[in-house]
């Protein structure tokens, strides 16, 4: 054994660097995987000790109270599905913002909930800093979701403003606990208040029962939800779906788990790209070694030495930079491994129990020995074929009798590049392993660049794809207000380039096919919208007449020209689908179709919704101040009114308007107007300022709900692509490490005829563009491919393609600058030395 | 009197391992004339490959200046060297060295494209050369290892001489030879030598040196004395053979 390990030993120092470059990729390799089947296993915890320690329910319903009955409840315990179930309430906006640090409104879904009310369906765990006596002074305190601490940066103490319309409520962070509902800035998060804050709000918020219930963790699912759904209809004859927000069992596991699960398997993908590329490394360093040190290989074999012995040589040679690199990655691990929890815990917004075990590193470790072991023993086993004699004689003599491949004589004009395919068709083997290797990387730098391309560019992207019209704001008015009349009316500012009147997000339909609720897209005349593109087919132009998404599409099959049905309080209509359109919002399910559509299904619809397009260089933060204060009062702020000063007339005014409010609230008045004479003064008014129901800013909205995902993308693609550059510059070195020593002869005796190292550096980096080419042009169509197949259940990812090109050149010319340095050591070569030798 | 194509300024080399300094060459004053056969002798050790290698731009001095002309090429980068290599000089070695997974013919024109432009003529050339050498046409997409060590060291001339270099060097061009492949080769640098190629040629053969015009014998690194012939051929070989055996001898060869 001693006597194989030396020679081993000897080969290992013989090819230094090699070595370290085949050590640096094992370590890499050993690196990612290890680590990510840690941090896999960590994000396991998250799921069962979340739900653990919190002892939540399983799945939840939020009705909003218009909708809401007593009998719900009894309707839910008494289907056999249900274990157990609880109901509570909460305060839910869309259209609720936050001030940073900078002061600056951001968008952010909001839930408003007591602590005797959290705790109907959760157990509240509350962490703080702070002492009760201290937590007993703050005038407005609120308890934050894990989240609200990793993504928006609270601390206990801070002051945290939420911001609704023209209206500011301050509190002061007291605390942050674990959750199940509305637990990401994503989806929204639950602010636990004191009673008092809970009723202010209650003004001005909508407010929504919680029904919350088990269901043998997921059993019931989706089905039991819609059914529970149907059967609150069907007794209460009230829209329930309509503004329903519901999540089951399985949404809660995937939405803590799924952003970071995306990160680990991107993240073993890389490894295994990586050690694939060992493999062919390894398999074609051992066929080249075996035929440059033929002769001492015969020396061996004459001394007594089996080719057993050799073989195992080989493998204990390969095996040891394997041991080295494991150890090098397992000791990154280490370090590494906590960073990623902590990725974990700020993705899925909760804590991870989780900590380094041996599992993840020994699984890894072991496939590693494993793989190595296989390969290095399959090719050094080609040494048999050699017995002392033969190969004492250099092996087989080699003969060709082939046809001569890129003869000089047909030399057009660069002698260099002619040699250089010389040298490709010569060493076509082992071009193959290296096109193997640059393929993968290609395909992986590829996908990798689409996705970057794509989530860096921005929102202006993703804003393509959103399926959804990207107006400025998004005003939803009071049921009242004519969206007509509005939006011609604000189309009169002078801020203002279109106002469109739209369905908001208020109603659902239930697609029948999909047994999916979705949120119908409704405009008079599609022509007016600016970012609802159809990737097939065209806009409904008839009342019969639909679009899908792509997602829905591809899920169930539907495709242009087939036959849908929508159901809405049990009342079915057909139409034809007319469109598929791209969209990466609403989790998928939106359907889009005319005015006239949507009054088929319910007759009584009028728009209620307005995007607003606001010209360029109008600030949309201070329109939308403008516009509440305009258009946005509502009772609330009429209650809160201070009137007892000011003028008699402004008294009059104010109470007026109390009327107004009042009237429109409980009696559904669309317009109202007055005229009080007062002596010789006319008192006059109307409902005008009481229209607006919220107004969304958009971008504000998609920056909140995707930016953090844009730039998770971003920077995991561009790790991705570095780490793909990386192994393909490793593998480049290595090929032309061996090249170089293989043909040190050979570029010697080139030398002495005159040919530059310059040249010949230039020759040995033109040899390896053919296989490049080949594999860019391969890993191009594969990338593009998978990011088609990949994405397009969702939507479709633009693709730029003069980009990608452009990226396919860079990685070209990357590939022939490694292969360019790598072959550096040309200039070692001493023709002299080797003339003497 | 011819002038001369190449010349030294106190040329020294040397070479260091492990502390150890060896002076193989000292600071030698050597002329290479146009249109010479030159051969250099001596005996082993003596330093005759070093020079050469010196002297053709395939290694740099320690010390001293190599001119080839006026041009001082002792500084040149190793790239400049190999410019000045692919325009002036031609190699023939011992050890033939011609490019193993190359047919006869690329070897050949693997040396001329370095130099010049593929063209009709130069190919045209190439074939010429080769035919005059002997290497018959059937041979010409064959690899080295299907030739003979005589055929091969043709080829080597051949590829040697496509680029018309104006100085021929040529280290032990029959050490690995049969006395048969030997002659043959020789005629070539003689019928070389006799339409004007300058030539260089290191040997420690007699036979080899009696083709030469003039012979140079190191001795330690030095030159120790130096002897002219007319050219081969133009005197009766007997007489020639004396002359030259005469010489060694003084020199203690």
């Amino acid at each position: 054994m001693g006597k194989i390990v030396r020679l081993s030993w000897a080969n290992i120092k013989k090819h230094k660097l090699e070595t370290i470059a085949l050590v640096i990729l094992i370590s890499l390799c050993m690196l990612l995987m290890s680590s990510s089947l840690e941090g896999i296993n960590g994000l396991k915890t998250i799921f069962p000790n979340m739900m653990k320690n919190t002892e939540s329910y399983e799945n939840y319903m939020l009705i909003t109270e218009s909708s809401y009955d007593k009998e719900y409840e009894n309707i839910l315990s008494s289907d056999e599905r249900v274990e157990k179930c609880a109901v509570s309430e909460l305060l839910y906006s869309m259209s609720t913002n936050y001030l940073d640090a900078n002061d600056k409104e951001q968008a952010l879904y909001m839930a408003f909930i007591t602590e005797d009310n959290d705790e109907k369906f959760e157990k509240l765990k509350i962490e703080t800093t702070l002492s009760d006596a201290e937590i007993a002074d703050i005038a407005h305190p609120i308890y934050m979701p894990y989240d609200a601490e990793a993504s928006l940066n609270c601390k206990v103490g801070d002051k945290f403003d939420m911001v609704y319309g023209t209206r500011r409520f301050s509190f002061t962070v007291a605390g942050f606990y674990d959750t199940v509902l509305f637990d990401s800035t994503g989806g929204g998060l639950k602010m636990i208040v004191s009673d008092e804050d809970y009723h202010v709000l209650e003004s001005v918020l909508t407010k929504y029962a919680l029904f919350a219930y088990n269901d043998g963790q997921g059993k019931g699912g989706i089905k039991l939800f819609n059914e529970m759904l149907d059967a609150f209809e069907d007794y209460s004859n009230l829209d329930v779906q309509s503004g329903c927000i519901g999540i089951v069992y399985d949404g809660i596991k995937s939405g803590v788990e799924a952003t970071v699960d995306i990160l680990m398997k991107i993240m073993i993908a890389m490894a295994v790209i990586i050690i694939i590329s060992v493999v062919i490394m390894i398999r074609f360093r051992i066929a080249g070694d075996i035929k440059d040190q033929i002769v001492s290989i015969g020396v061996l074999e004459a001394l007594g030495y089996t080719s057993r012995n050799i073989t195992f040589s080989y493998v204990i040679e390969y095996l040891i930079i394997s041991v080295v690199g494991i150890l090098i990655g397992t000791g990154g691990c280490f370090v590494i491994s906590p960073v990623l929890f902590r990725v974990g815990e700020i993705m899925s917004g909760h804590h991870m129990y989780g900590s380094v075990k041996a599992l993840p590193i020994l699984i890894p470790a072991a496939g590693i020995l494993l793989f190595v072991f296989l390969i290095a023993y399959v090719r050094a086993n080609m040494v048999k074929k050699y017995p002392p004699v033969r190969a004492l004689r250099k092996g087989l003599k080699d003969h060709r009798f082939g046809k001569e491949r890129f003869p000089l004589r047909d030399t057009k004009n660069n002698v260099h590049l002619r040699l250089a395919m010389k040298g490709f068709v010569k060493n076509f083997k082992q071009n193959i392993g290296l096109t193997v290797c640059i393929t993968i990387s290609s395909i992986a730098i590829v996908f990798s660049f689409i996705m970057f391309n794509f989530f860096s560019g921005g929102m202006n992207a993703i804003a393509m794809s959103a399926g959804m019209e990207m107006s400025n704001l998004r005003v939803e008015l009071m049921n009242s207000a004519d969206a007509y009349e509005f939006a011609a009316e604000i189309e009169q500012m002078p801020e203002v380039r279109k106002a469109t009147p739209t369905s908001g997000i208020s109603k659902m339909l239930k697609l029948v096919e999909c047994n999916e609720f979705m949120f119908p897209m409704a405009f008079r005349d599609f022509k007016d919208t600016e970012n609802i593109f159809p990737v097939q087919g065209r806009f409904p132009e008839h009342d019969n007449e639909l679009m899908i998404t792509n997602l829905c599409a591809r899920i169930e099959n539907i495709n242009v020209g087939d036959s849908v049905t929508l159901d809405y309080l049990n009342v079915k209509r057909k139409y034809i689908v007319t469109g598929i359109v791209t969209c990466l919002t609403n989790g998928g399910i939106n359907i889009y179709l005319t005015e006239d559509g949507m009054k088929r299904i319910i007759p009584t619809y009028s728009p209620d919704t307005v995007e607003v397009y606001l010209k360029d260089g109008v600030n949309a933060e201070e329109f939308r101040y403008m516009l509440t204060k305009e258009y946005g009062r509502s009772i609330s702020d009429i209650s809160d009114d201070d009137n007892s000063s000011g003028s008699y007339e402004e008294r009059i005014k104010a109470e007026a308007e109390r009327q107004i409010a009042d009237i429109m609230a409980s009696c559904g008045a669309t317009h109202i107007e007055y005229a009080i004479q007062s002596g010789d003064t006319v008192i006059k008014g109307n409902s005008s300022g009481f229209v607006i129901n919220s107004i969304m800013n958009i971008g504000d909205i998609m920056d909140t709900q995707l930016s953090a995902l844009a730039k998770a993308i971003s920077i995991v693609t561009t790790l991705f692509m570095i780490l793909s550059a990386v192994v393909v510059m490793i593998i480049i070195f290595i090929l032309m490490e061996s090249s170089i020593r293989r043909q040190r002869k050979e570029f010697g005796i080139m030398k002495g005829m005159g040919y530059t190292s310059k040249e010949l550096m230039l020759q040995l980096a033109f040899r390896i563009m053919p296989a490049a080419l080949f594999s860019v042009v391969i890993g191009t169509f594969v990338g593009v491919a998978a990011v088609s197949i990949i994405t397009g259940f969702v939507g479709k990812i633009s693709i730029n393609m003069p980009a990608v090109i452009a990226m396919d050149i860079v990685f070209l010319l990357f590939c022939f600058g490694c292969a360019y340095i790598g072959a550096r050591k040309i200039k070692k070569i001493s023709v002299y030395e080797l003339m003497t030798e | 009197m011819s002038t001369a194509v190449l010349h030294t300024e106190k040329l020294c080399k040397t070479f260091s391992s492990g502390g150890f300094q060896q002076h193989v060459i000292k600071n030698l004053d050597i002329e290479i004339r146009e249109k010479d056969f030159t051969v250099i002798m001596g005996s082993s050790g003596s330093g005759k490959s070093t020079l050469l290698y010196a002297l053709s731009g395939m290694d740099k001095p320690s010390l001293g200046k190599v001119f080839f002309g006026s041009e001082d090429i002792s500084g040149l980068s190793n790239d400049a060297l190999a410019v000045f290599r692919r325009k002036n000089c031609g190699f023939v070695f011992q050890s033939i060295y011609l490019l193993e997974n190359m047919t006869v013919f690329d070897n050949v024109m693997t040396g001329a494209l370095v130099a010049q432009k593929n063209s009709a003529e130069l190919v045209k050339k190439a074939e010429q050369l080769l035919e005059k050498v002997g290497i018959k046409k059937e041979c010409w997409n064959k690899y080295p290892n299907q030739l003979s060590g005589g055929e091969c060291q043709r080829v080597g001339i051949v590829r040697a001489v496509i680029n018309d270099p104006k100085i021929l060097f040529a280290d032990e061009p029959t050490g690995s030879l049969n006395s048969a492949s030997s002659r043959d080769v020789l005629d070539i640098f003689t019928e070389l030598h006799n339409k004007g190629q300058s030539i260089v040629m290191v040997t420690h053969d007699v036979k080899t040196a009696l083709r030469g015009n003039r012979v140079i014998f190191l001795s330690d690194g030095t030159i120790s004395g130096e002897y002219e012939m007319p050219k081969y051929g133009t005197d009766d070989i007997k007489k020639r053979r004396d002359g030259l055996q005469d010489f060694l001898d003084r020199m203690g060869w």
